[in-house]
């Protein structure tokens, strides 16, 4: 029993270091951000948009597929539930709102944080590995300005601009399923759309994938900074980067969610 | 031996490195106690110790990796503790580091890499940073290799890679981790006579930390004998070489000194956990 408390004691001690850690790291790659030019360490906008290349560019065709998938998935199961009470009429409602506000946020949230999050885990912890992180501290560059602070600024553009995508195409995808089984036309159920949505909406799900964005980047630098062992070590810090990304997105979203509808 | 001017001169040197009371470790394990080191301008100092000696860590602490617990390190005049960020930065572009196993970027080309620390440091522009990345790469014998990745390269071209990327700054202190580890005697000697080279050229003080003696005799102006984390002697080859202490003479002669080890302290002094 004893043994138990102890563990769970030390779990507990160990969870908030690395909340504090996280905070440190955000706060250190948010000062070298606005700061760094000051220091002499700028965030170069080379790396910047290398960055943005593979976490945005590169993710639209699978955000694109996904998208649509949760949109038709949507407009399906919407019929479907709607249909047992005649109200197949006010699909739109649920799908628009819960789009905007849930799906297309958390799917791109974790749909990033498996590919990008994990390759940015896998990046740091090779380099420290390979002894390339003390070589940048050696050469006299701040690793987390180099490393990290291009990355969340990447994030913080791309994640929003990725859900904003995916809104779209999801929002498309279900409008054409829609029309297409009630037999109405694209327009007015675009039209019906159109006046359900609120910018909040849009500004709640924006939001969320902000939150999200500097969750994946942070979990992922964590992670792959406290690297030990060798190749195996880089497998198991990726793969660890991923589940605590998806978890802490999905208990972000909860919170958020609930949050912002007080 | 190396038979270049500065280990003749009578004329007394400014420490280009100077360690006073150092003591590290990792948590409570104590891995460096009271050390006490200069190097001169100019000179190349070797640090030899067998494995678990300290000379690792004496290394991150010369070059800023670790801080000490106790003592000062002072490079070039100026007392690390005491420099403000921009004042450490300032003084990192006159140190170079040339990494164990070369450290290069694997996502950058060779020449990319030289590149790094000009494109970080300078204002240069592309053209003069690829004519002088083009000329470090001449003098470690690498001209024409700079398009190849990192992974492209054998052992030795790797550490030769890391060593122009380690002068690209010109720097006035340069820093070797066990430059002839893993490398086949000849590809060793080459990088001996690179290192003496080096300093000859461009007037350089060299810190080399190794294990392998015969390298260490033979570029060395001083040796500093490092033993479970003490300095046991600090000399010229010829006077390590016939110094009267035992542990000494069993390193030089590769006669096992191991004493029982115990795991538990073994593992606490790895992990640096206590």
């Amino acid at each position: 029993m004893l043994r138990y408390v102890e563990q769970a004691g030390r779990r507990t001690l160990d969870g908030l270091d690395q909340v504090g850690r996280a905070s440190s790291l955000l706060g250190e790659s948010l000062f070298w951000t606005f700061l760094g030019r000051r220091w002499r360490q700028p965030v170069r906008v080379r790396a910047v948009f290398a960055q943005m290349m593979q976490i945005g560019i590169a993710a639209v065709p699978i955000t694109t597929l996904l998208a649509t998938a949760i949109g038709v998935m949507l407009a399906v199961q919407s019929l479907y539930s709607l249909g047992l009470f005649g109200a197949q009429s006010f699909a739109h409602v649920g799908i628009s709102l819960s789009l905007t506000r849930e799906f297309a946020p958390l799917i791109v949230g974790i749909l990033i944080a498996g590919r990008s999050g994990s390759a940015l885990a896998a990046r740091i912890s090779t380099m420290s590995i390979n002894q390339e992180v003390d070589a940048l501290r050696a050469i006299g560059i701040n690793p987390v300005r180099f490393l990290v602070a291009p990355a969340l600024l990447a994030m913080l553009i791309m994640l929003p601009s990725l859900t904003m995508w995916a809104n779209l195409v999801a929002l498309s995808a279900a409008g054409l399923f829609v029309s297409a089984s009630l037999d109405v036309s694209l327009a007015a159920y675009t039209s019906n759309t159109m006046s359900v949505l609120v910018p909040n909406d849009i500004l709640h799900g924006l939001g969320k994938s902000i939150l999200f964005a500097v969750l994946i980047v942070i979990v992922a630098a964590l992670n792959g900074s406290r690297v030990t062992g060798g190749a195996e070590g880089v497998g198991r810090v990726t793969t660890r980067s991923v589940v605590h990304s998806i978890s802490a997105i999905v208990l972000a979203d909860m919170i958020f969610g609930y949050l912002a509808t007080q | 031996m190396s038979t270049l001017p500065q280990t003749q001169t009578s004329a007394p040197r400014a420490a280009a490195v100077e360690v006073r009371g150092l003591c590290a470790g990792y948590g409570d394990t104590q891995v460096l106690y009271d050390l006490d080191l200069e190097v001169h301008e100019g000179e190349i100092m070797v640090i030899m110790g067998g494995s678990g000696s300290g000379k690792s860590t004496l290394l991150r602490l010369l070059i800023g990796l670790e801080l000490p617990q106790v003592g000062t390190l002072s490079l070039l005049g100026h007392e690390t503790a005491r420099l403000g960020p921009v004042e450490m930065l300032d003084l990192r572009r006159k140190l170079g580091v040339a990494f164990q196993g070369g450290a290069l970027f694997s996502s950058m080309s060779v020449a990319e890499n030289i590149k790094l620390p000009l494109r970080e440091h300078t204002k240069l522009d592309e053209a003069t940073m690829d004519i002088m990345a083009r000329l470090k790469l001449e003098v470690v014998n690498l001209s024409g290799f700079g398009d190849l990745m990192p992974a492209e390269l054998s052992g030795g071209m790797l550490k030769r890679a890391a060593i122009a990327r380690a002068i690209v700054m010109d720097p006035r202190v340069l820093f070797f981790d066990e430059p002839s580890a893993g490398l086949d005697p000849i590809v060793s000697a080459a990088l001996d006579e690179l290192i003496l080279r080096l300093r000859e050229a461009m007037n350089m003080t060299i810190v080399v930390v190794t294990h392998e003696v015969e390298s260490a005799f033979k570029i060395a102006d001083r040796i500093t004998i490092l033993d479970r984390g003490r300095i046991l002697e600090i000399g010229t080859p010829d006077e390590v070489r016939n110094s009267s202490n035992e542990r000494i003479q069993n390193m030089l002669n590769r006669r096992s000194t191991e004493e029982p080890l115990d795991p538990a302290a073994y593992l606490r002094r790895l992990t640096g956990n206590a």
